[in-house]
């Protein structure tokens, strides 16, 4: 079967700091796969050099086995990458039901979209991530964690193959959290490839079928979950050495 | 309410298109001006108040189809039309040629890049030989006020109703989207360049219109006038009085202005423009967001409406 995305060989330099170093991984479909790693090991850079708002420096990016070097990202987002931001991106004067409206219009299924039909789109999904009470509201009157689930579902709007999930999790209180897995869990099983970045290893571990651990830029561990995350050199990434 | 709101609109539209019938010349001459201004207000408001590029180079757009009319017209001795014509094409070349680059600039810069634009074509036209070089081309006469006044009534029609196509239209939520967050609109799909270009553009074309009318009314341009950068800073402050980002705040504010300034200039003559600057300075302490933010707002908050806005200026 071909991989939902191929990421081959990538690097991404910025001046003399490498922030991505030679990283290779596949993500097969419906798979959800988990990319952790310290403060600056490169986690939200990956997202990016995917989804297009950066160029890698060398390397390859394949989506369902078509290359993507110099695709911008819009046409990416066409092909079936959604991506949410860490630092949240919303459209803050729109409705909340219109930021989403937007995903629809011009996402994966979009293209021919009307605006009623868009929007109703829209609602269906604020039901699914659990906003469907604040479809009216405007955007920047959201608090934190409706803005984490307002992100998800301005992505899932766009009907994506492949979600790209920055820290989705993050500021979030245990319940919110779990709510939030589920909704991951479900949008998986409507066939969707997922990537999700967290710095929660609890929340990671229970919802990642595999682990990507990233350290400087450079892949250091790649597997199950659990063995990963007794692998040794990811201890020392997190905690550091043990000098006695 | 959207049928009374219909039938209110169809009513004043059919006033303002009875005024040459029984309006004094002074009237009409006013009104030219002012659904004019109102225009070009409405074509900024596509590119500044929708997409959130606060362009000055709609002034350029303007001279353009100024020129367009008056070199097919004296040179090429071609009809109003495809003067008009040849002033949007004209247009829509220079939205796409500078736009592209242009347009990857933001906010301030995106400004001065476009400020410089003004004085730039100033310099150029003058030393064109085909557009009068810096002495300007005298148009042939058209002793026609009324159809010059419904020209510019139907103009601004058609750019409103483009706006109004804009809030409802895939396009339109595009060009939102930009405004609100450029970055998220364009990983979202929304290839921003492209739609960033057509809304320069489509601000270009009315501009250029009303500049071509506003040639043959007048019947004598020079690159001076043609391509003034007072003019930009009046529809700026026009869209912006009435409300950026709405279908009929630009059209009100521009329309309202133009009453206010020339009520004062015939009443305050000499001290005119200090009055017309005060009333600026208040609209924006008061109602920074336009005329229809206060009409949306006003019903539900009252006076504590223009109390809030001072306080969020920290005065």
């Amino acid at each position: 079967m071909t991989p939902a995305l191929e990421i081959k060989h990538v690097t991404r330099r910025f001046a003399g700091l490498i922030a991505v170093n030679d990283v290779s991984f596949l993500l097969q479909p419906g798979e959800i796969l988990g990319v952790i790693g310290p403060n600056g090991a490169g986690k939200t850079t990956l997202i990016s050099l995917i989804s297009g708002t950066l160029a890698p420096t060398s390397g390859d990016v394949l989506f369902e086995g078509q290359s993507l070097t110099g695709m911008p990202a819009y046409r990416r987002a066409r092909l079936g990458i959604g991506r949410t931001f860490q630092i949240m991106r919303p459209f803050p004067g729109l409705s909340v039901l219109d930021n989403v409206a937007v995903g629809a219009l011009f996402g994966h299924g979009g293209g021919h979209a009307r605006l009623a039909k868009a929007r109703e789109q829209a609602r269906a999904q604020l039901d699914f991530v659990g906003l469907g009470k604040f479809v009216d509201q405007r955007a920047d009157e959201l608090g934190g964690p409706g803005r984490k689930r307002l992100e998800l579902a301005k992505a899932l709007a766009m009907q994506p193959k492949v979600l790209l999930c920055d820290e989705v999790m993050a500021g979030l209180n245990l319940v919110e959290i779990d709510e939030v897995i589920a909704v991951i869990r479900k949008v998986r099983d409507t066939g969707i490839s997922v990537l999700v970045i967290e710095h929660v290893i609890k929340a990671i571990k229970s919802l990642s079928d595999r682990l990507l651990v990233l350290h400087h830029g450079e892949k250091i561990a790649d597997g199950e979950p659990d063995s990963v995350l007794a692998n040794q050199t990811v201890v020392e990434a997190y905690l550091g050495k043990r000098r006695i | 309410m959207t049928a009374l709101r219909i039938i209110l609109i169809l009513a004043a539209l059919a006033v303002l298109a009875a005024v040459p019938w029984f309006g004094s010349d002074v009237l009409i001459q006013f009104g030219i001006n002012a659904l004019l201004l109102a225009v070009l207000a409405q074509g900024w408001n596509i590119i500044g108040g929708y997409t959130g590029y606060a362009s000055f180079g709609n002034s350029v757009f303007y001279g353009l189809g100024s020129y367009g009319v008056a070199i097919a017209m004296v040179q090429w001795h071609l009809p109003f039309a495809v003067g008009l014509a040849f002033g949007v094409v004209l247009a829509v070349a220079f939205a796409v040629l500078l736009g592209i680059p242009v347009l990857r600039l933001r906010g301030h810069y995106f400004a001065i890049a476009t400020l410089a634009l003004a004085q730039v074509m100033t310099a150029i036209v003058s030393n064109v030989e085909l557009a009068g070089q810096n002495i300007g081309l005298v148009l042939p006469p058209l002793n026609n006020d009324r159809l010059f006044y419904e020209l510019s009534l139907g103009l601004l029609v058609l750019v409103t109703l483009t706006v109004f196509w804009l809030t409802r239209s895939r396009f339109g939520f595009g060009l939102i989207a930009i405004r609100e967050n450029e970055e998220g609109a364009e990983v979202m799909g929304v290839n921003t360049t492209l739609y960033k270009t057509l809304a320069f553009a489509l601000s270009g074309v009315f501009s250029a219109l009303a500049g071509g009318i506003h040639a043959y009314w007048v019947t004598f341009i020079d690159p001076e006038s043609a391509f003034d950068i007072s003019l930009n800073v009046k529809m700026i402050i026009m869209a912006v009085f009435g409300g950026p980002g709405t279908v009929l705040g630009p059209v009100v504010g521009a329309l309202s202005l133009s009453a206010i300034s020339e009520f004062l200039s015939s009443e305050v003559t000499s001290v005119a423009g200090l009055f017309f600057g005060i009333v600026v300075v208040a609209a924006v302490v008061l109602m920074p967001r336009g005329l229809a933010d206060v009409f949306r707002r006003f019903r539900k908050t009252g006076w504590r409406y223009f109390a809030e806005n001072i306080r969020a200026h920290r005065l």
